[in-house]
This record gives C-alpha cells, sequence and structure tokens, in this order.
C-alpha cells in the first residue's frame, strides 16, 4: 500500500485526498480485518449453525429438518443422563480447580522460600503441562493399571492388594481428578509465581519493621495484591475442567457406569455415536451459554482490578 | 529477604516431591519404549534391561504412525503460519491504532480461550458434511481442513501474545522511519519486524506446542489421510490388551520436541498459557 506524500497535496478537497483521508482513517482495518473475517467464519459461523441447528431436528443421515423450536433444549435438560454428566462435571471442576489451586498456590509460596535449583526445579514442574493430556491419561494408566501398573507394585510392597482403582465408580471418578491436578496444579504455580514476582517490596518491608507477622503479611498484603493473578488462574482452571475431554476419553472413557461421563464426552456420544446432533447443538449451547455467564462474572470481578485491553 | 533455616530445609523438601511425583511416570513410562516386549509388563518392573529401539522401529514404519507423524508436523506447521500470516499483523494494527471497539475486540478475543472444543467442533462436522454432500467440496480428512478449524484457537492466542510485543516497542521507531521517508509498511518491514523476530518465534513455537497437541478437532474431522499422532496413540489401546512399549514409544514422539521447546521457550510459557491476560 503506497502512501501518497501528504504535503504534495494542494489545499482543497481533491478526490484523491479524501480518499487518502478514508484510508487513513480506517487503516488499522486493512491490519486487523483478514484475521477477522477468519475468526467470524470459524469461531462465530459456526455457533451460528450450531444454534440453528439445535432449533431444528437434524442428524448426520438425514437434512429434511423440521423445525421443533425448543424442544431439544427441554428434552437436554429433562435427560437424566445429560443431568449425571453435568453433575459429574460439576463435581470435576470444583475438586480440580480447588486442588489444583491450593496446590499450585503453595509450590509458589514455597519456591519463593529458596534460592538454589528454583530454575531446575520450576522447568520440572512445567513439564506435565506441556504435555498432551492424551499423553498424560495413558501413562497415567499405566501407572494405575492393577497387574503391573507401578502404583500397585509400591502398594503390594506395603502389603496392600492389586485395586482396580480405574475400574470402580468411587475411586475411578478420583483418579481422574487427581491427574488432572496432576496435569495443572504446575499452571497455577506459573501464574501465581509470575504475579508475585511483580509485587512492590515496600510495603513488605515497613510491615516486617512494625513487627506484623507473616501469617497477617500473607493475609493482609499478599493475598489483596495478587488478587487479579488468583482470578486468572481460577478463570483459566475453571474453564479448562469445565471441558475437558482427551483426558477422561482415554482414562475411563465416562465408565464406569457413566460416573466420569463429562459434558464435552456425553455431547460427543449424543452427536457421534447416537447421531443425534440437533440435540447436541443444543447442549452445547448451553455449556456455550453457562461458560459465557462463569467468565463474565470473573472478568467483572478481573477488570475492577486491573486494566485490560 | 533471610529465610530461616528449618523453613527452607521443609520448602526443598516439599518442592523436591512435587518434581519427584512429576519425574516419575514421565521417566518410568517412557523407560518402556526402550523395553523389549517380554518386559513391558513385568512387575516387578525391570530398571535394567539392554535398550533396544524396536519399538520405535514397530510403530513408525511396521504401523505406519510415520504417516501420523507427517500429518502432524503439517498440520501443526501449516495451522501456525496461517495464524501467525493473519495474526502477526492483526497484532501490530491492535498495539498502534486506537479506535472505536478496539477494547471490546480485544476482550472478545481472550473469551475465545473459553470456548469448549465441541462448540466448533460439532458444527464444523456438520458444515463439512453438509458442504461435501450439496457441492461436493471436501474439506473432511483435508490438511487444510483442520488447519482452518485450529484457527479457533490459534489465531486469537497469536494476536494476544504479537499484540504484547508490538506494545513494548515505542511508536516512534517507525514513525522516524516513515519521516525518513519508508511507508508503513517498509518501515514494519525494514525497523519493526526485525526487533520483534524473538517474538515471533517464540509465539510461533508455543502455538506449533497446542497444535501439536490437539486431540479433539482431529478425532472428530480427521480420517485416513489426516489422522494425527495423538490419534495415532490411541490405537495401541485394545481393550485391556495394551501395548505398552508401542504406546510409549508413540508418547515419547509426541513429548520430545515439546520438552525441547519448553526448555528454550520457559520465559514466554506464562505469557502464552495465560493469554497475556496478566499485562
Amino acid at each position: 500500500m503506497a502512501k501518497p506524500d501528504v504535503s504534495a497535496q494542494p489545499a482543497g478537497q481533491s478526490l484523491a485526498r479524501r480518499v487518502y483521508r478514508l484510508t487513513q482513517r480506517h487503516r488499522h482495518w486493512f491490519f486487523i480485518g483478514p484475521a477477522l473475517l477468519i475468526l467470524l467464519a470459524v469461531v462465530i459461523y459456526p455457533i451460528i449453525f450450531s444454534t440453528g441447528v439445535s432449533l431444528f431436528r437434524v442428524t448426520f443421515a438425514s437434512m429434511s429438518r423440521p423445525f421443533v423450536g425448543l424442544q431439544n433444549f427441554e428434552r437436554m435438560l429433562g435427560n437424566d443422563d445429560f443431568l449425571q454428566s453435568a453433575y459429574n462435571t460439576l463435581f470435576y471442576v470444583v475438586f480440580s480447580v480447588s486442588g489444583s489451586f491450593l496446590l499450585g498456590f503453595g509450590a509458589a509460596l514455597l519456591i519463593r522460600r529458596i534460592s538454589r535449583g528454583r530454575d531446575i526445579l520450576r522447568l520440572i514442574l512445567i513439564v506435565p503441562i506441556t504435555m498432551a493430556p492424551i499423553v498424560v491419561g495413558l501413562m497415567w494408566n499405566w501407572m494405575l493399571d492393577p497387574l503391573f501398573g507401578l502404583i500397585n507394585w509400591f502398594l503390594g510392597l506395603l502389603g496392600i492388594p492389586g485395586q482396580t482403582l480405574l475400574a470402580q465408580a468411587g475411586t475411578a471418578r478420583l483418579m481422574v481428578v487427581l491427574v488432572d491436578i496432576w496435569q495443572w496444579y504446575p499452571l497455577v504455580f506459573l501464574i501465581i509465581e509470575a504475579g508475585m514476582a511483580t509485587l512492590p517490596r515496600a510495603p513488605y518491608e515497613s510491615a516486617r519493621l512494625e513487627g506484623v507477622s507473616s501469617w497477617m503479611i500473607f493475609r493482609r498484603i499478599t493475598l489483596p495484591m495478587l488478587r487479579p493473578v488468583i482470578l486468572v488462574a481460577l478463570l483459566l482452571r475453571t474453564v479448562d475442567a469445565f471441558r475437558t475431554f482427551d483426558l477422561v476419553r482415554v482414562m475411563t472413557d465416562g465408565g464406569p457406569a457413566l460416573t466420569t461421563e463429562t459434558l464435552s464426552l456425553y455431547l460427543y456420544r449424543t452427536a457421534f455415536t447416537f447421531n443425534k446432533l440437533s440435540r447436541a447443538a443444543a447442549g452445547s449451547i448451553l455449556m456455550l451459554l453457562v461458560i459465557g455467564l462463569i467468565s463474565a462474572m470473573m472478568f467483572r470481578f478481573l477488570y475492577k482490578d486491573i486494566e485490560v485491553g | 529477604m533471610a529465610v530461616p533455616v528449618r523453613e527452607r530445609a521443609l520448602a526443598y523438601a516439599i518442592l523436591i516431591a512435587m518434581a519427584v511425583l512429576v519425574l516419575i511416570p514421565v521417566l518410568a513410562g517412557s523407560l518402556t519404549a526402550f523395553k523389549p516386549q517380554i518386559i513391558w509388563i513385568s512387575s516387578p518392573p525391570v530398571w535394567f534391561f539392554q535398550p533396544t529401539l524396536e519399538n520405535f522401529e514397530f510403530v513408525l514404519i511396521t504401523r505406519q504412525n510415520w504417516l501420523h507423524l507427517r500429518n502432524s508436523l503439517i498440520i501443526s506447521i501449516g495451522s501456525v503460519l496461517i495464524a501467525l500470516a493473519l495474526g502477526v499483523p492483526a497484532a501490530y494494527g491492535f498495539a498502534r491504532f486506537r479506535f472505536r471497539g478496539s477494547r471490546g475486540l480485544m476482550q472478545w478475543l481472550i473469551s475465545l480461550r473459553m470456548i469448549p472444543p465441541i462448540v466448533v467442533g460439532l458444527p464444523f462436522y456438520a458444515m463439512f458434511l453438509f458442504l461435501e454432500r450439496s457441492t461436493g467440496l471436501g474439506l473432511r480428512d483435508t490438511h487444510f481442513g483442520l488447519i482452518l478449524t485450529y484457527q479457533t484457537f490459534l489465531l486469537p492466542l497469536v494476536i494476544w501474545m504479537m499484540r504484547g510485543y508490538f506494545v513494548e516497542l515505542p511508536a516512534a521507531m517507525e514513525e522516524s522511519a516513515m519521516v525518513e521517508g519508508y511507508t508503513r509498511i517498509g518501515a514494519l518491514r525494514r525497523v519493526v519486524l526485525p526487533v520483534v523476530w524473538p517474538g515471533i518465534v517464540a509465539t510461533a513455537l508455543l502455538n506449533f506446542i497446542f497444535a501439536w497437541n490437539e486431540f479433539f478437532l482431529a478425532l472428530i474431522l480427521a480420517g485416513n489421510n489426516t489422522s494425527t499422532l495423538p490419534m495415532a496413540a490411541g490405537t495401541y489401546v485394545v481393550r485391556a490388551r495394551v501395548e505398552w512399549g508401542n504406546l510409549f514409544a508413540v508418547n515419547l514422539i509426541i513429548m520430545m520436541p515439546v520438552i525441547v521447546l519448553t526448555i528454550f521457550l520457559r520465559q514466554q510459557l506464562v505469557k502464552g498459557l495465560t493469554f497475556g491476560i496478566l499485562e
């Protein structure tokens, strides 16, 4: 895009000058436009398409589509399996988020207390975050294998017989959450530690001079100043746990008896195993609404603290 | 500040325990990839043995997972290149120009990070299917189709990360170059790009990791021609009988490039993982 020299233009409003003004005023679209068009095509259009599909009765086989209004939504909300998977997802979110948050926060506090070996410890803790969740799931399947897994071998050394931890309803749910925590508490750790590194030192020094106890320093100084960082960590963990698919798919595939079936897994099955495209679309729109609500709430808290954009 | 010795010892003990809990499954699992088949499932585990590469040979050549490796490379590199081509200019636009709605648009980009993959994966499958039936235009099971859908999570991330790098640069840089007679594009090419180059590389590598590890969209949209390495890993689990050595060979092929990249990228990692929300 060649730019005409402004000073060479006559003072009058020639056509060339007006066109130039117009392109100058809208030049940001030249940079942003292409990316925005693609995002409209790959994000907004599919969501509109999905919303449309959810209002009809469409399967992959038949495109004859009688309009059914909100019937798919009603069916979904009245479906026991859907409600069960919603409950499972809630369980997953609550325990995975709180577990990874507490561990990650703890690790971040601890690593501030040491100096030697900090980099190598941090590097090791990063490893799980960068692994594909499917690889993590398959790896833990091996660890938890009742016959030759490392966990059961270890339990055997303690005199405890081999457990089928992933095949029992009570423990499978717990194991999947624990593995999720194993993979993601390092993310909380990284975020909180990065946040702590930016805190000013002055309040700490004056508090220490006045003999404030370290617990009070933590509660009155560290926590309030870390608020935005904590919210970001919680937000990311919540949405990631809410949409979990890969890990559960390879570890239990929703079993036993649907006790680990998350919403993503259930909707996947509804669409691709039971060929109920419209109903799955309705469910995914519901999921989008819930996640929109959660992030909107957290964003409101966040923007009270910091300016973004 | 001085930390009491006992407190520091406790911190070391807990952190080292955490590191060990991270390393044990990763290392012990990876070790299986080098075990000959007869000791894959021996319990107690065999720790000392003659390491072999036969599992890698088996998965890559006999089971033809080199095809999956190739697909993963094509799709990951292709989608990152497209995300950069579209996202770097957009990031520059957001960093340099204030216009009505720019703030709202940036926030909208963050919100894309929250969308569950099923929400876009489902309509993509249906759209590709219906498109093929009505026009014969096949995007299903093509590299391009997957590269396109991967933009849903790569493009917003590229824009956010790169915007951070552009904001850090003083606008006076291009302005003085423009005074000297460069056009804005010329100034971008000759003055700005050489400076943000490391940022572009970091953004590219981090996005490569996300594309490389992606499983859900590939599961829905890939077929025989395009199925990726994470999908190949699942094929070694057949009911209760799992080919552990082969499985971990594939796992290791997936993990290795990412771990190497992480070692170089650890400074940029937080920025990418938090989507730059913290800035």
